[in-house]
């Protein structure tokens, strides 16, 4: 069946980052000058303003900031998703990710709560970072 | 513009018939770029994942908002042209409604409506040979974080509100013990909690204790959202809450008039917010009467 | 502060609202600025700056809603013209 969901727009800021998904690594830019580890990737270090990176792969593991519950669908694909969880996670490299937690009840999602990233291959190009409880 | 004598008579104008056209999909979508891909659509979802977090940092939740909703419904049935006039709502009311993205409910969001709202804006010399009495601009302040919700650390506050209304009071030369009513801008019940917060009427966590026993409804010490505000007057974006604020400054508001016809403050100066964003823009104004 | 050269809001233009179907965004924006300038006493020969709020998406059956298309339609040539992002 069809992917029915919205799916990313690849452009020439994001490309690395999705390729990276594809590859099953979250991978973000690291500042070469001040090591400001950056989400979403950008021209420029919003610390530091300089342009030279290097990207890392981070292991994946980080805790949520904030979440809300979905009960209503916006969109036809999600229809079938509700109540679904869409949280704001901290890796421990220190970016953070707009996500959704997967793998446990809505109702056993708190903010603080330790996830790992699980990888939800949706396309033959593209694969979605979600994130499920740790352990 | 108008100081500078650019201009001598400001329009600044809102329309939109979001209920009844097709644009409140696309509004939605666009409004949140690529996180649509998981599902975040719209400033609900965006307000609710702040509103959690605040639940995390300090006491607040729908025990706290409930005030905010009822107390807003008070003004909106004394005010005809309000869309939610002739619907009361009670305490049960409101945690007994549905959840739209949780922790916010239904009566937690703003109104979808149709319609429009202008000001006309002029300098005080012009104003006095107007046939109104000015709704003078005493101060103004603006402060913007710009981050988006998932970049933001601050959704739980402070925000924009905290630097913008501090500037506001100092331009207008008045401090906080002088305000007598307050227009706040209020997509969301926790948007009015927060802004209040920032702008320093209580502490993080105390809002339930400062909101109950009618603080902001008819009567209350602190009139907040004399229209009914954009969750049960109307939608017009900072429009709902200045252009209330005026009117109440020229003394035109009929049954929900502030001063004796609602035991409350004679509004001499009416604190007015705006916001922008998941609390990415924030503008304060002061206005009072000549 | 020169309270002279302090400014102040002088008139307030209201629309129908709520449910009020078969209207376009543009006509509650034209009804709302006519309803403002009668209110303050003016007309809208007087009003020489005009700033319109958020630029949303425009209905799939609409034009795309600009401050430029709302002067057209008051009939007005502001020497300042905006939108705010707020």
């Amino acid at each position: 069946m069809a992917y029915e969901k919205p799916l990313p727009r690849i452009n020439g800021d994001n490309r690395q980052f999705w390729e990276g998904c594809k590859n099953h690594e979250l991978k973000f830019q690291k500042c070469a000058s001040c090591g400001h580890v950056r989400f979403p990737p950008s021209l420029v270090c919003p610390r530091c303003l300089c342009t030279d990176i290097e990207w890392v792969v981070s292991a994946g593991a980080g805790k949520v900031y904030t979440y809300a519950v979905y009960h209503t669908a916006y969109h036809d694909g999600f229809r079938e998703e509700v109540p679904y969880v869409v949280a704001v996670v901290e890796l421990r490299e220190g970016p953070r990710l707009l996500t959704n937690i997967v793998g446990c009840a809505p109702g056993e999602v708190y903010c603080e709560m330790p996830v790992t990233v699980v990888w939800e291959d949706i396309t033959p190009d593209i694969t979605l970072p979600k994130f499920a409880p740790s352990g | 513009m108008l100081e500078a004598g650019l201009c001598r008579y400001v329009l600044i104008s809102y329309g939109h018939n979001e209920l009844s056209s097709d644009s409140l999909f696309t509004m939605l979508t666009e409004f949140s770029g690529d996180d649509v891909v998981f599902g975040h659509f719209g400033a609900t979802g965006g307000y609710a994942l702040a509103a959690r977090r605040a639940m995390h940092e300090y006491r607040t939740g729908p025990q706290t908002w409930k005030h905010i909703a009822v107390g807003q419904r008070a003004w909106a049935n004394l005010n005809p042209r309000a869309v939610m006039h002739g619907r009361p709502m009670s305490f049960d009311d409101y945690l007994s409604s549905q959840y739209v993205v949780e922790p916010l409910r239904l009566p937690d969001n703003c109104l979808v409506n149709d319609g429009g709202r202008a000001v006309v804006v002029t300098t005080l010399e012009r104003a006095r040979d107007l046939r109104h009495p000015p709704a003078v601009i005493l101060g103004l302040g603006q402060h913007n974080p710009s981050a988006q919700a998932a970049q933001s650390g601050a959704l739980a506050g402070s925000t924009g509100a905290k630097k913008a209304g501090e500037q506001a009071l100092s331009m207008a030369g008045v401090t906080r013990d002088d305000i007598d009513a307050c227009q706040i801008y209020d997509c969301f019940t926790y948007t009015v909690e927060v802004t209040l917060q920032d702008y320093g009427f209580f502490g993080p966590g105390e809002g339930e204790d400062w909101f109950s026993g009618g603080t902001i409804g008819p009567g209350g010490r602190m009139p907040v959202n004399t229209s009914g505000g954009q969750l049960s007057e109307a939608y017009y974006m900072g429009l709902t809450p200045l252009s209330e604020a005026a009117m109440q400054i020229m003394g035109r508001c009929g049954e929900r008039q502030l001063g004796p016809a609602t035991k409350t403050k004679e509004p001499n100066i009416i604190l007015v917010s705006d916001n922008g964003g998941i609390l990415q823009a924030h503008s304060c104004c002061i206005l009072g009467r000549i | 502060m020169n309270r002279e050269k302090t400014c102040a809001i002088v008139g307030v233009g209201y629309t129908p609202q709520g449910k009020v179907p078969g209207r376009t965004s543009l006509s509650f924006h034209l009804e709302a600025c006519t309803n403002a300038v009668a209110d303050a006493g003016l007309s809208k020969d007087d009003i020489d700056g005009l700033i319109c709020y958020r630029h949303f998406p425009a209905a799939s059956n609409e034009n795309d809603l600009t401050p430029h298309l709302v002067a057209q339609h008051l009939g007005i040539e502001p020497n300042y013209l905006s939108q705010d992002a707020n």
